[in-house]
């Protein structure tokens, strides 16, 4: 099992109780939808996943591994091995679309040479090729968000989580960036997406999680549960 | 670390301090002032030591003849005086060559002119000691001979000179160790400020899996680019105020000797620099221990 949370809760110190209770499984290789209203705990489940955040009680399992008592350099590999995106993409506005990408690269200490390679390689798969000297901030929404999954999946990760990346895109651009997910998917990389996107979740006809109130309440394939 | 990060994490440090530009500017003057402060009070303590040394060495005792004595019974004199115990040269000065002696020492002012054609020195011997323990027994012997109406030696002054420098040491230490935490918290504030203005960087780079070590090294390298900036300001500093400072005591008080910057110069650049380093290297440090983990 690649990702496993056993009897998870949050708590927050302000004393809310963001997630109870949460136990779940995901296969590697999945492609997963993590569903609920705003307010629900997917943001928090999805960084409770990554390590940005520790749960309260319970165990988070990854390969294994519980990533609590992770040390600080299985911490950094957990990383590598994770891509996150955001609804808000967090990209580096001053920059180039060629370095916000390359940053993921230079961050995690590659050569010159090879970033040079790679960059335009995931570009060119996330369908920005030739885009490399544009400000960031001249792209459409689409096309930031296409970036933000550049930077995610330039090294490769097992996992790529996404807390609602399509939140601020038209329905249109959201199904390409969805198509984009598909594809990721298909090369191998185990998917989990936070969203409240119904008809999105409906059309996809993938494995379906729901929360609602902080509690795992539906695990089935097909569409929107609640 | 990979040795092609430094292409990363140089540039960044330089970013940094353009980014801030002003707590940059006032991080960098602090630490300019503090070594400079402190450069001054180590000139000075080793410069005051240096000429109590040589004083200490270079006593010489000024028996001042009686005027009641003739010039004809001054050759006398000398042979008692050559006879004591202890003593190894004496050396008749005139009083017009004690006039002249002692203008040379203020810079060449005409002495006479000013006291009004009149020379008030009295004649005197000059004697040196055969070393510094016997100088106070020669000065007493001396004193009891008929014919000697006082007797200098320049007693207490060397102490006095060794009190000076224990002063401006204390003085020194105190304003370097204030105007030294004032520096390093400026470091560490400006620091501050880049974190934050980079936060979203910094996020970024945790995500994809940068090590600590990545992620701190430009702040702790912009860090000690403020200090080390700040060193070179006040060692140039310090070298054009010697300079004047030499100039104008070798004009004016030439009984005080001062050390060549040419021997002293390499001292001051390494003492600054290097403290420079390590008051921002700190500053920087402590700004990190808190929140840059993965």
């Amino acid at each position: 099992m690649l990702i496993k949370t056993i009897n998870v809760c949050k708590v927050y110190k302000n004393g809310l109780e963001a997630l109870k209770n949460i136990n779940l499984e995901i296969d590697g290789g999945e492609f997963v939808f993590l569903t609920g209203a705003s307010g629900a705990g997917k943001s928090t489940l999805i960084r409770l996943l990554f390590r940005e955040e520790l749960a309260t009680t319970g165990q988070v399992l990854i390969s294994g591994r519980n990533i609590a008592r992770l040390s600080q350099r299985e911490t950094v590999r957990l990383r590598r091995n994770t891509g996150v995106v955001f609804q808000d993409f967090r990209l580096m506005e001053r920059n180039t679309v060629f370095d916000n990408v390359a940053f993921a690269l230079k961050a995690v200490e590659r050569s010159w040479e090879e970033i040079r390679i790679r960059v335009p390689q995931v570009l060119e798969k996330v369908g920005l090729g030739g885009r490399e000297s544009e400000n960031v901030m001249h792209l459409s929404g689409g096309e930031q968000q296409r970036v933000a999954v550049a930077r995610a999946i330039i090294n490769h990760p097992l996992i790529l989580f996404a807390d609602e990346p399509t939140g601020d895109l038209d329905p249109n651009t959201s199904l390409e960036l969805m198509k984009l997910f598909e594809q990721i998917n298909n090369d191998g990389t185990t998917l989990l997406i936070a969203t409240h996107d119904k008809e999105m979740v409906n059309r996809m006809h993938r494995r379906v999680l729901t929360l609602n109130g902080g509690k795992l309440v539906g695990d089935t394939v097909g569409g929107w549960q609640l | 670390m990979r040795l092609y990060s430094f292409r990363y994490i140089i540039p960044q440090a330089f970013k940094s301090l353009k980014l801030n530009g002003w707590m940059t500017f006032a991080s960098i003057m602090t630490i300019s002032i503090t070594l400079f402060l402190c450069a001054i009070s180590w000139l000075l303590v080793v410069n005051i030591d240096a000429n109590a040394q040589q004083m200490e060495s270079d006593v010489r005792v000024s028996a001042y003849i009686s005027q009641s004595i003739s010039s004809e019974d001054y050759s006398a004199l000398k042979k008692e005086i050559e006879a004591i115990d202890g003593v190894d040269q004496v050396e008749f000065v005139s009083k017009a060559q004690g006039l002249s002696d002692l203008e040379k020492r203020f810079g060449g002012v005409n002495l006479e002119d000013t006291l009004g054609g009149n020379n008030p020195l009295p004649d005197r011997f000059s004697i040196s000691a055969v070393n510094k323990d016997s100088v106070n027994s020669v000065a007493k012997a001396v004193k009891k001979l008929t014919g000697i109406d006082t007797v200098r030696y320049g007693e207490g002054s060397v102490e006095k000179l060794f009190a000076l420098t224990d002063t401006v040491r204390k003085v020194g230490i105190t304003l370097i160790i204030l105007l030294g935490i004032a520096a390093i918290t400026l470091v560490a504030m400006t620091i501050r400020l880049t974190v934050f203005a980079r936060r979203k960087e910094i996020m970024v780079m945790k995500w994809v899996g940068a090590t600590n070590a990545f992620i701190r090294l430009p702040f702790l390298l912009e860090g000690v680019i403020l200090g080390v900036i700040g060193a070179l300001i006040a060692v140039v500093l310090v070298f054009i105020c010697y300079n004047y400072a030499g100039a104008y005591v070798a004009g004016t008080i030439s009984f005080v000797y001062l050390l060549k910057l040419g021997d002293i110069w390499l001292n001051i650049l390494g003492f600054a620099v290097l403290a420079g380093l390590l008051m921002g290297a700190f500053g920087s440090f402590i700004s990190l221990i808190k929140g840059l983990d993965v």
